[in-house]
């Protein structure tokens, strides 16, 4: 070994080299391109991934200007990728306004209309049927989801049975804001948790920390075919979500800050859910919290859920 | 002149804070204790104010009282005729109740499951266009509702809340309107029973099977 | 006398750059077994890149992760490191602390595990993400930094401090020593206190990031910080005396002493894991309850989902069967067992810390749906990649350290050397300080008497 060390060969430009060190370098320029073409798929990211969209900043240091600009380029990506002409806007929380939501569990019936209004309004992945409500079936006697059952698909209501639709609660306190390490996630002035899809680095801290399984991962770019995109979309709400980032229930933001009731509501063919402002007294939330024994789900965990259940 | 400028906002700002001390004093008297978690979202109330709010529409029911016979017209719609069509000319046999064996020939698509209850207890025996209430007192069809609240008086009263029923539209009414069904759009009169359904959608989101790479 | 001596040589402008181009040709040399052992972990972290580069394209879909399961192999693996890096300190504790000589002499063989592991578990972080090309987001001044509310940035900033301050030490005192000169105590004595703290601070952030979950009943325990830092003690030895049997076999003189203190160590915190693993199990058994399903989940399976039973019963079993073999008389004479005992032990705490902690935890769903995780190809690939990776750091680390740190390579200075000196390459693993030119320093420090700062620091 240590003869061979010492022995030279002759190369052009190079000179007088030795053996070993043209080895070496032979060996390192081999590595490198094996890295090259190990990494080479991410050439597949070309076209997809834009300067703008990597340098953009978060929501809450766009100007108006750097607004206008991003949406515009969303509408066109949704144009390219989607085929879909879409509106995005971006409705700011109404002043004095705080939502609530009810579901009244003696009504709801389990049929899941709630679901797939869900996943329509809001442009879900259409092959894993993604939604933001997950209603299970449970037994009378028992608020232990260890008895639920979310994949029934027999006719309902099941004699023994009550359904209870579980959604993001848009939290007091919540738990997944806390953790987020970037600031992607935040509670809005009218109590609506909202994600910056482009801010987002996909670590999923918030879903681990969220008690409700209320937040959901893309784990692929969703696929909806273009007759059936939602083009009414808001910003923090339903625009078609990047893969990798999270997502979770927004109240139907974009409905909702216009005074509509969100889609799931009128969705709801029992009329089992109630939505509305928790801080006007006359509001039918409150004649709900007035007049109805609700609970929240966990209320031990201190989250102070503002979608509360009850029967009647 | 200046210290009339600084006035006014002062003296408004003084009524603005005595009219919040003043609703929230009145709200809170008469409010029950209430958890921890409403305490903390209605610490912060809101004035009501006064922009006019849109109407709620509630589809009532027009025209006559009707009755589906065991007929179709040539499209294949189920002919409905009006009950005064025939009775008006013949009496209804009032002693029939719900919990009897099906009705009378004509009334064979009809089912009719409404507790205790007989045709006349809600149709109006002197006119079959309309209803009648408990005490004889006669009400048009589309005040319906009436009819019902007289025993439903719990879902009457939520109705009239607007916790029961369900509604489309606007929940901010000074934003527009809100549509509300009436009782009969999801219960019929007849059956209230709400119907069974059939779940049309389920997650699939990779749920029960995390084997498969890619699936 | 280091300042006259300093004055009288070269710069740090000709000596820094000769060191860490010496670092790279020492890096790069080694017997045919080097080599193999190089390519093939070159290979298998090769097979991990291009895994990675296709999660990152098609979206981790690739992975088994799932909603419900929405962390997996890349965390168990992360948690587990976090642990192994720590678990260096034990090295350092008796070497500086408490000036335990031989483990001075080889202490920086637990530093540079700690860079390895590091390396590793930003890595392991890394392939994590859904959005790896956001990464700057976490960076403080040019993202936006939920700190200190968030955790994860209290983790973001401990493992990376831990690395900086352990390449510091680590870089300092390579440096010094290839420069024949004794290294500073005021260079790098605060950082291996600060080091020692920290040591302890990255696993017990790592615990806070999941005892802070309230909504995970699993993870919520006051003991979650404690386990970690014991099991951590009981792995990272375990590493570094496995490391130490293959230096010795590779030729480095390593004596008996420091091995056996790590053993005595081990002893410790070994027992210390198993009774605070018995503790928690107690615990979660006796009264039961609800929150208890997570446990049951994982040693017994639930509701006839039992995907993770084999997985700690193994680790279970490879804990007592460790356990019981570093408490042996013959764990102090027997380089065989107490590597047995190592192996044991190192792969029982990397199930029972890594997938028998993150799974659990999500295993029942937060609304009890049921739905298990394995890992599959792409994750293990990916992994597998990471550890090579880490594994080839640490190897060219120990490469370049050792030799150094023996005073088996030093600086020449190039009016002295000969031009042809620097392309003559002597394997690493064959001892030949005799060979450099000697200056006055080396022999006023010579190898074999040294012991770093203290010396320095001595009356």
């Amino acid at each position: 070994m240590s003869d061979s060390d010492k022995r030279t060969i002759s190369l052009p430009v190079l000179g007088e080299v030795s053996r070993r060190t043209a080895l070496k370098a032979g060996g390192a320029t081999l590595g490198l391109a094996a890295f090259a073409a190990a990494v080479s798929p991410l050439a597949g990211l070309r076209g997809r991934l834009s300067a703008q969209e990597l340098m953009q900043r978060h929501y809450k240091e766009l100007s108006a200007d750097d607004k206008a600009k991003i949406f515009e380029r969303l509408e066109n990506e949704a144009k390219e990728r989607y085929g879909a002409d879409v509106k995005i806007k971006d409705p700011k929380a109404i002043p004095g306004v705080r939502y609530g939501y009810a579901i009244n569990l003696s009504v709801c019936n389990g049929n899941g209309a709630c679901m797939e209004a869900c996943h329509r309004e809001n442009n879900h992945d259409r092959s894993t049927n993604q939604s933001y409500i997950r209603v299970f079936e449970m037994p009378i006697g028992t608020t232990d989801f260890k008895h639920g059952d979310s994949t029934y698909t027999h006719d309902v209501p099941r004699e023994g049975k009550y359904y209870l639709p579980v959604q993001c609660f848009q939290c007091e306190n919540p738990p997944c804001v806390d953790v987020c390490p970037v600031e992607a996630t935040w509670q809005e002035e009218d109590g609506i948790v909202v994600v910056d899809y482009n801010w987002c680095i996909g670590c999923r801290y918030c879903q681990a920390a969220c008690p409700y399984h209320a937040r959901r991962f893309n784990w692929k770019e969703p696929q909806i075919p273009a007759e059936e995109v939602n083009p009414d979309q808001g910003y923090l709400s339903n625009r078609i979500r990047p893969a990798g980032v999270v997502e979770k229930c927004h109240f139907c933001l974009h409905r909702t800050r216009e005074g509509r009731q969100p889609a799931c509501l009128e969705a709801c063919p029992t009329g089992a859910r109630i939505f509305g402002n928790l801080l006007d007294p006359e509001s039918e939330i409150r004649t709900v919290l007035r007049t109805k024994r609700v609970f929240v789900l966990k209320e031990e965990l201190g989250a102070r859920p503002t979608l509360f259940y009850f029967f009647d | 002149m200046m210290r009339g400028r600084v006035l006014i906002p002062i003296v408004v700002l003084a009524a603005l804070l005595l009219s919040i001390g003043l609703v929230r004093f009145m709200t809170s008297a008469g409010a029950s204790p209430r958890s921890e978690f409403l305490a903390a979202t209605m610490s912060t109330e809101a004035v009501p104010d006064e922009t006019p709010r849109w109407l709620v529409e509630i589809s009532l029911p027009d025209g006559r009282p009707r009755v589906v016979t065991d007929r179709v017209d040539s499209m294949g719609r189920a002919v409905t005729v009006s009950c005064a069509s025939c009775h008006s000319n013949f009496d209804a046999n009032t002693a029939r109740r719900s919990s009897d064996e099906p009705p009378m020939a004509f009334h064979q698509g009809l089912t009719f499951q409404h507790g205790n209850l007989s045709c006349v207890t809600c149709h109006n025996p002197d006119d079959y266009n309309a209803l009648r209430l408990a005490d004889g007192t006669r009400i048009e069809y589309r005040d319906v509702m009436l009819s019902c609240a007289q025993c439903h008086a719990p879902q009457a009263r939520d109705y009239e809340r607007g916790l029961h029923g369900g509604m489309t539209g606007f929940w901010d009414r000074t934003k527009g309107p809100q549509k509300r069904k009436s009782c009969i759009d999801c219960h019929d009169p007849h059956a209230p029973k709400f119907p069974s359904m059939t779940p049309t959608f389920k997650p699939l989101d990779r749920f029960l099977e995390p084997t498969g790479p890619g699936d | 006398m280091a300042i006259q001596a300093q004055q009288a040589r070269p710069g740090h402008l000709v000596s820094y750059p000769r060191f860490l181009w010496r670092s790279l040709v020492m890096a790069t040399d080694g017997s045919l077994a080097f080599y193999a052992w190089m390519t093939m972990l070159t290979a298998v972290a090769l097979v991990g890149a291009n895994a990675w580069a296709n999660q990152v394209v098609d979206g981790m879909i690739v992975t088994n992760m799932t909603d419900h399961v929405s962390w997996g192999l890349y965390i168990a693996n992360f948690t587990f490191m976090v642990g192994v890096a720590a678990g260096g300190v034990m090295m350092v504790i008796p070497g500086y602390l408490y000036r335990n000589k031989e483990m001075h002499d080889v202490v920086i063989i637990g530093e540079l595990l700690a860079i390895a592991a590091i390396v590793m578990c930003l890595l392991f972080v890394t392939v994590d993400l859904g959005r790896p090309d956001r990464f700057w987001h976490l960076i403080p001044g040019l993202g936006r930094f939920n700190f200190p509310i968030s955790m994860l940035t209290w983790d973001v900033i401990v493992l990376n401090g831990y690395l900086l301050l352990n390449l510091h030490i680590c870089g300092y005192l390579l440096y010094i020593r290839y420069l024949g000169k004794k290294p500073e105590p005021r260079w790098y004595v605060p950082f291996v206190m600060i080091s020692i703290v920290w040591a302890v601070s990255i696993h017990t952030v790592t615990a806070f990031l999941f005892s802070g979950l309230g909504g995970r009943p699993f993870w919520k325990s006051a003991l979650l910080a404690p386990q970690f830092l014991a099991s951590a003690f009981v792995a990272g030895p375990a590493f570094l005396i496995l490391t130490m049997f293959v230096l010795r076999r590779v030729g480095v003189a390593i004596s008996d002493r420091p091995i056996q203190l790590l053993v005595q160590i081990i002893r410790v915190t070994v027992l210390i894991n198993l009774l605070m693993l018995g503790s928690k199990l107690f615990t979660e058994f006796y009264a039961g309850g609800s929150y208890t399903k997570h446990t049951t989940y994982l040693f017994f399976g639930w509701e006839g989902h039992n995907a993770l039973v084999p997985w700690i019963w193994t680790a279970i079993a490879l804990n007592l069967i460790a356990a019981v073999l570093f408490l042996l008389p013959a764990a102090m004479r027997s380089a065989r067992v107490v590597a047995i005992a190592c192996v044991l032990a190192f792969v029982g705490l990397w199930i029972e810390k890594g997938m028998g902690l993150i799974v659990p935890g999500f295993v029942p769903s937060t609304l009890s749906e049921m739905v298990e995780y394995v890992p599959n190809l792409t994750e293990w690939q990916v992994s597998a990649g990471i550890w090579a990776f880490g594994l080839m750091i640490y190897t060219v680390a120990l490469k370049i350290a050792i030799p150094i740190m023996r005073g088996e390579e030093r600086f020449i200075p190039p009016a002295e050397s000969d031009p042809a000196e620097t392309i003559h390459d002597p394997p690493a693993d064959q001892p030949h300080a005799g060979e450099a030119p000697v200056t006055d320093q080396t022999q006023a420090d010579p190898p074999e008497s040294d012991s770093g700062g203290e010396s320095g620091r001595g009356p």
